[in-house]
Order: C-alpha cells, then sequence, then structure tokens
C-alpha cells in the first residue's frame, strides 16, 4: 500500500508541471493536518520515505544512518528508542534494567477493547514491552542513568510501568551517583489506568526532589516529538538542564482542547520547541546530530566544578 | 446666593471676609473691598451700625458672578474596598479581620438546582406543595397525608443518597450549589487572613491561600476557589488556575514550611487552565515544579478532595502526608468527557468513561491513594455546608495530631513513601522475546562492579559516605 501511494507521488513528479505540483502540494498539507505531522519511518515496510517537512523522497538506510534526519532540510522525523540508545551509548556498554516488566489491568477497564487486549497488541507491533527503556551505560566515557521513552507504544502514554520503571531508574542513579539523563516523547497519562497514572507523576517527582535537591545529581531531559500532558507536568520540565530537539511539539494542554477552550484558531508554531525557548522555558535547542557530544559536554563541565563542598 | 459655593466661581479679588457678605445684598464698591476701609465709599470712615440705616440697595454690583460647574471629570473607577466607607460604632469592636476579607456571604441565598437523579424528590416536593395550598385555601386538614408524604420523601431521599453510582456522585460534585473552599475554611476557621500575590507580576484568583486559626493552632490554606454564581466563576475562571496561581501557591507553601504551619489544602478544580498565555508562562512547568517543591516541604501536609479533583492541575497542591476526600467528591486523571472523547470516539460515552475510570472516593480508598472518606449529610454537602465543614474539620484535626508528632525527616520518609507504593505492574516472569525484539539486549560484559567503580569520578568516591547518609537537607 505504502510503495504503490509512493510510485504514485514518483509518477507525478516525472511528468512534472504546475498542475501536478499544485496537487501534490494540496494532498500534502491535508494528510500532515490528518496525521499531526507524524511520519513513522518503519524500516520493515518499504524502502523510501517521504519527508514530512520538504516533502523529499529519503532512502531508509541513508535516513538511518543520518540518524533519521532528513538530508535536504533537517527535519527530525521520528526515531524509536532502540536508535537512540544506541545513538548515545558507547557500543558494548548496554546494561538495561526491568525488561520484563510489563502492565497490569488494575481497573479491568475495556472500551471498546479491554486494556489488556490492546497492551498484547501494541506489545507485538512494536516489539516493546511498554513506552520506556532504561538502563545504564557509557556515554564517551561517562557512565550514566539513561531512560528513552517510545511514542510508538500506546502513544507513548505514561502508566504504572512507566512510573515504576523511571522511579526504580533514578532510585538506582542516586544510590550510585550518577548523571541522569530521560528522553521524553509522550501523549500523555495512560487513562486505562485511571487516577494511578496521575499519581506517577507525583511518585517521579518525590524520587526526582531525592535525587535532585537532596543529593545535588546532575539530570538532563531531552523533549522531543511530542512531549505533551503528564510527562511536560512532571519530569520532562524539571531537568537541570532542558533540551529540546528542533520543531519538537511540547505542551501542557493539546492545540485541540485549548481552541476548544477558547474557540480561536491557535497560530502555528505555537506550542514548538522554538516558541518554548523564546518564552524562556528551555536551555538549549540542539540537533540529533550533535547531541551525544553535547550531553557528553555538559557532564564534563559539571564533574569539573571546584568549589563542590556543599 | 443660594448658589453653592464651590460651583461659584468668583473673582480672586473678593476676600473671604465679602464672600461672607455675598449672601446679602449689601452693595459692593468697584475695587470689592471692605466696606468700612474703602476711602471711596460713601459709607467710608462710619462705623458698620452707621451703615445699618442706609436701605439696603437693589442687588447691582459689578461683581460677576460665574456659577459655573466644574467640567465633570470622569472618575477612574474605585477600588472596590471590602471594608466599609463609614465604620458603625460597634464594628471595631471585635478582630479587624473580616474587613479584610472580600469573601462575603451572597446578597441572597442561591436558588436550590435540582440534579437529574432528583427528579422523583422534585415530582414529591411538587405534591407537598399543593397539597399545603389547597390546606390553605380551603381549611381543610390534611395534616395525615403531609405527613406521609414528608416520610416518604425523607426516604426516597436516603434511599437515592445511599446508593449513588458515580456518574449521580460526579453531577454532585459538579453541583453548583456545592460549598466552595472559602466557604469551608470560613466555616473551620475561627481568624481568616487571606494573603495575596506570587510576588512575580500576578494574583491569581482561581486559587486562594491563606492563613487561619483551627482550634487554637495556626495553618496555612491553600485551595481552588470556584464562583458561587455565574459572575463569580467568572471571576474566578472556574477554579482553573494558571501557572500564576501555582507560584503563588508555592510561595505560600514555602513561607509556611520557614515559619511553621502545617499546610492544608482543598482541591476543587476541572484542571489547569488551558489558554494561549498559560501555555507561554509554562503551566507544565509551574505544575512539575510544586509537584517536586512539595516532597521537600518539612511542615505535615493535608489534602482534602471537596469537589472534582482534574488532573495535574489538582496534584499541583495535592503532594501530601494524608488525602482526604468527600463522600461525594471525585478524582480522575481526565475528565470522562475527554476520555470518552478520545477512547470511545464519541463525548456521549462520557457515562461509560465514569464508570470505567474508578474515580469515585470509594474506589479510589480500594487503590490505596484516599487515607479516609469524609462523610457528607444526607443530600450532598450543598444540602448542609455547616455540617460539612465540621465533619472536614474533625477529620483533618484528628489526622493532624498524628503528623504533628512526627519529625521532619520521617515526615518525608512517610510522604514520598505514600506515593512510592501507588501502581501496580506486572513482573517476575519472563516475557515473549517477540515483545523485546525492539528492546536494545544488554551488551556490556558481564563483570560489571569494575566498571561502575573506574568511573565514578574521585572526589565523589571520597565523599561517598557523607553524601549517601546526607539526610534530607533543606531544599534549595
Amino acid at each position: 500500500m505504502v510503495m504503490s501511494v509512493i510510485n504514485w507521488f514518483e509518477d507525478r513528479q516525472k511528468f512534472g508541471g504546475l498542475i501536478g505540483a499544485f496537487l501534490e502540494e494540496a494532498t500534502r498539507s491535508s494528510m500532515t493536518n490528518e496525521r499531526d505531522r507524524r511520519i513513522s519511518v518503519n524500516a520493515n515496510k518499504g524502502l523510501w520515505a517521504r519527508c514530512d517537512n520538504c516533502g523529499n523522497m529519503l532512502y531508509v538506510k541513508f535516513l538511518k544512518q543520518n540518524r533519521s534526519v532528513c538530508e535536504e532540510c533537517g527535519y527530525h522525523l521520528s526515531m524509536s528508542s532502540m536508535e537512540r540508545i544506541e545513538l548515545l551509548i558507547d557500543p558494548n556498554t548496554w546494561i538495561p534494567l526491568d525488561e520484563d516488566m510489563s502492565a497490569r489491568d488494575i481497573l479491568s477497564f475495556s472500551d471498546e477493547d479491554s486494556y489488556e487486549t490492546r497492551i498484547l497488541l501494541s506489545q507485538e507491533k512494536t516489539g516493546l514491552t511498554d513506552a520506556v527503556q532504561t538502563g545504564i551505560g557509557y556515554l564517551n566515557g561517562t557512565l550514566i542513568a539513561l531512560g528513552v521513552m517510545d511514542f510508538h507504544f500506546m502513544g507513548g502514554s505514561m502508566g504504572s510501568v512507566v512510573g515504576e520503571k523511571i522511579t526504580r531508574l533514578i532510585e538506582y542513579a542516586t544510590q550510585r551517583l550518577l548523571p541522569l539523563v530521560l528522553i521524553c516523547a509522550s501523549g500523555g497519562a495512560r487513562m486505562q489506568e485511571g487516577t494511578l497514572s496521575l499519581m506517577q507523576m507525583a511518585k517521579i517527582s518525590s524520587v526526582l526532589q531525592l535525587y535532585q535537591v537532596q543529593n545535588k545529581l546532575l539530570y538532563i531531559s531531552v523533549l522531543t516529538y511530542p512531549t505533551t500532558g503528564g510527562v511536560t507536568a512532571s519530569f520532562g520540565m524539571l531537568g537541570d538542564i532542558i533540551i529540546a530537539e528542533p520543531k519538537a511539539y511540547i505542551a501542557f494542554a493539546g492545540k485541540r482542547v485549548i481552541e476548544q477552550t477558547l474557540r480561536q484558531k491557535i497560530p502555528d508554531g505555537f506550542q514548538a520547541a522554538e516558541s518554548l525557548f523564546d518564552n524562556g522555558l528551555l536551555d538549549l535547542i540542539v540537533p540529533r546530530n550533535l547531541l551525544k557530544g553535547v550531553l557528553s559536554e555538559i557532564s564534563g563541565l559539571y564533574l569539573s566544578v571546584p568549589y563542590n563542598k556543599n | 446666593m443660594q448658589i453653592a459655593m464651590e460651583s461659584a466661581v468668583l473673582p480672586a479679588s473678593v476676600s473671604s471676609a465679602e464672600q461672607s457678605l455675598c449672601s446679602v445684598p449689601w452693595r459692593l464698591s468697584k475695587h470689592g473691598s471692605s466696606l468700612q476701609r474703602n476711602g471711596n465709599n460713601m459709607l467710608a470712615g462710619q462705623g458698620l451700625m452707621q451703615a445699618w440705616k442706609f436701605k439696603p440697595e437693589k442687588r447691582r454690583t459689578n461683581m460677576h458672578v460665574h456659577a459655573m460647574l466644574k467640567k465633570s471629570r470622569r472618575k477612574t473607577p474605585d477600588f472596590e474596598y471590602p471594608w466599609p466607607v463609614k465604620f458603625k460604632p460597634g464594628d471595631l469592636d471585635g478582630s479587624p479581620l473580616p474587613f479584610l476579607s472580600r469573601f462575603k456571604p451572597l446578597p441572597t441565598p442561591p436558588k436550590p438546582v435540582p440534579l437529574p437523579f432528583e427528579l422523583p424528590l422534585v415530582h414529591i416536593q411538587k405534591k407537598i406543595q399543593e397539597i399545603r395550598e389547597t390546606a390553605n385555601t380551603t381549611g381543610m386538614d390534611f395534616s395525615e397525608q403531609l405527613s406521609e408524604l414528608q416520610e416518604k420523601y425523607d426516604e426516597v431521599r436516603k434511599d437515592l443518597y445511599n446508593q449513588l453510582s458515580p456518574v449521580q456522585r460526579l453531577s454532585v460534585a459538579r453541583h453548583p450549589n456545592r460549598p466552595t473552599c472559602l466557604d469551608h475554611v470560613l466555616n473551620m476557621t475561627d481568624k481568616w487572613l487571606e494573603l495575596h500575590g506570587d510576588r512575580a507580576g500576578f494574583d491569581d484568583p482561581a486559587l486562594v491561600t491563606g492563613i487561619g486559626k483551627m482550634d487554637g493552632m495556626s495553618f496555612m490554606f491553600i485551595g481552588h476557589q470556584k464562583g458561587r454564581n455565574t459572575k463569580e466563576n467568572i471571576h474566578r475562571n472556574f477554579a482553573m488556575p494558571t501557572p500564576n496561581g501555582y507560584r503563588k501557591a508555592l510561595r505560600m507553601m514555602q513561607h509556611a514550611e520557614r515559619h511553621g504551619f502545617p499546610i492544608l489544602t482543598f482541591v476543587d478544580t476541572p484542571g489547569a487552565y488551558a489558554g494561549i498565555q498559560a501555555e507561554e508562562r509554562g503551566q507544565g512547568e509551574a505544575i512539575a515544579r510544586n509537584l517536586r517543591e512539595m516532597f521537600g516541604l518539612r511542615v505535615p501536609i493535608i489534602t482534602t478532595v471537596i469537589g472534582e479533583g482534574g488532573s495535574g492541575g489538582a496534584l499541583a497542591i495535592g503532594c501530601c502526608d494524608k488525602m482526604l476526600m468527600l463522600e461525594n467528591s471525585v478524582y480522575y486523571v481526565a475528565s470522562p468527557e475527554a476520555c470518552a472523547a478520545i477512547l470511545w470516539k464519541t463525548a456521549a460515552a462520557a457515562p461509560q468513561a465514569t464508570e470505567a475510570l474508578k474515580i469515585t472516593a470509594h474506589e479510589l480508598v480500594k487503590l490505596d491513594i484516599v487515607d479516609q472518606i469524609i462523610p457528607e449529610p444526607l443530600g450532598g454537602a450543598h444540602s448542609d455546608p455547616l455540617t460539612t465543614s465540621m465533619n472536614i474539620k474533625e477529620a483533618i484535626l484528628g489526622h493532624m495530631r498524628d503528623l504533628l508528632k512526627m519529625e521532619p525527616d520521617s515526615l518525608l520518609k512517610h510522604r514520598v513513601g505514600k506515593f512510592r507504593k501507588i501502581g501496580s505492574v506486572r513482573e517476575g516472569e519472563q516475557l515473549d522475546p517477540r515483545f523485546k525484539r525492539n528492546m536494545k539486549p544488554r551488551d556490556a560484559p558481564f563483570n560489571e562492579s569494575d566498571q561502575h567503580q573506574l568511573q565514578i569520578p574521585s572526589f565523589v568516591r571520597e565523599n561517598l559516605e557523607r553524601t549517601l547518609t546526607t539526610a534530607s537537607t533543606p531544599a534549595s
């Protein structure tokens, strides 16, 4: 299905002409409005992917080598959590934590499908046990505690498993005095777990209090596309240094909710990383190619503090 | 001249003495000087008594009085002070604090609003009313029927309110006449002083803070404030705080810690405000900071959910040592309407979402989130606000007595522990490798202890014991 659509576009380009370009532009903008500008680069499905920003066709193999960044326009396409770990962690140094933790249907929640069915389907489809991978590894020679959220698993929603895994990671980092890096990508709290998901926000913030304030250790949060809801309102915005990827969508209330509340159209780029940067809510915007280097330099700067007597 | 003196504009040369004489039709000299002193005057040199002999002349003066009304200056609207312009004699005998509170009782009591599930009660009430009217007009005795109907009313009411479903409890929690935070606080406290502002440019009306005295002890009260009628609701933004409100709450909580006030928070909000300015000012960051800082406050914190508890907006003042909920209040992660729209794809599925999300007090006690349910009087809190407030006060003071005995360090550990155990996961069994195919497996060699030792910086390793055993230091 994907191949045929791509072929159709390629044919159009071959024939060229203003009409073709105009139609392509029209279809592309309607597609982006529906799909919220997300494109999953699925290496299993095809050899070609399409950049959402510039419409350029990208050969998947080269795209992966370029860390899922479009060569033409620099747009950061979505990246799976495994790829992110490989991006940041030195080879042969990764030790995962809590790999076999999975969600429990504590409320016996059932909308169109039961929660249990949804979990199994997502696990099957994405090859992930839940929406976060945690572990420790070396980043350019410094041991760090790393947690990476993945938007592909149920929209990156934060439930008990995400809360528990991240809490345990932070407790481990507190004991071993490791710097902490959390890469956030989430659609919000997992509604199927009700108020339990809400309390995960408090749980993670409580261990961050012990980690950051009482033990004075370094926590860097990296916000990627998209970071919304409960994650923004808890550990996403609590980093000592907050880094965002270019054009990441970072929000507390989603666009639709704001439009419904205010009954007016929201300007484009309102909740983009660049806009938050201008409003003083972020420290840095770092492109993916530089991320590993920047994190390593930052931890180097913090390690060479001369007056650590407090 | 009967014109009021302030509106008459007299020439500047007229002295005040003559101004007072103007009411009498004396002839004034051209120069407007006094009667006796002016040499040109025919009365000059003669005493005033002599002057009386002359008939008063017709009022023909050279003086033109311009009775100009001052141009009415457009008054800037006066700041509405909560104290009266004139104090009555007995006002200043007692405490002056009530004069500082803008939260006065409503001029007219609120109209009773029956909820959909209370329709049978409404019917019975109407029948009772009709019978009373006929009794009044005809004079016949209907007391037997009346008492029968009254009994039936009470019974139906008891049955209804003892078995409320989650959807019905949600509608009671959202009832327009439900007592608000300030209603409860003013009922519970002997003295109350509301404090304002986040010291950074704003004073959010949706979140009220202040100091109150209850049972001889002073507490810091913080809570979401809904309005009691539409006008107040608009002023209070329907209890949806902006980042400014959360920063105000944080300032008050840190102030309370510094001085030793235990903190009592009251949650009653549909959620944090979703607006453009709220986002620009960092709504997420304000909530996150509150969450983190509350776990470092070295004073007891008790949270009472008195209405709706809306997600992060409620949790930002709800990280507590003890969580109490009124019987008919709710605490949800996403409003049932939003949940229905996302998961069921239609807002009409809100009742199903309400049932599925398990948002009522009884269900949350089972999940170990809520410590105690505070009973409401029959008919809901709106039918008897005073009793509800007294119930809340009793519950709070009961828990506070235990918390006040704890040392700060153990208080903090207890608070972290309360939230640490919330959540339920499945682990211990090896999962199907298919479900882990996109998770990066371990690729570090297996002598991990050496590797860890190698890279911990030396100064950290030297101070290892000191930093690990550092008990909670004051939050920086």
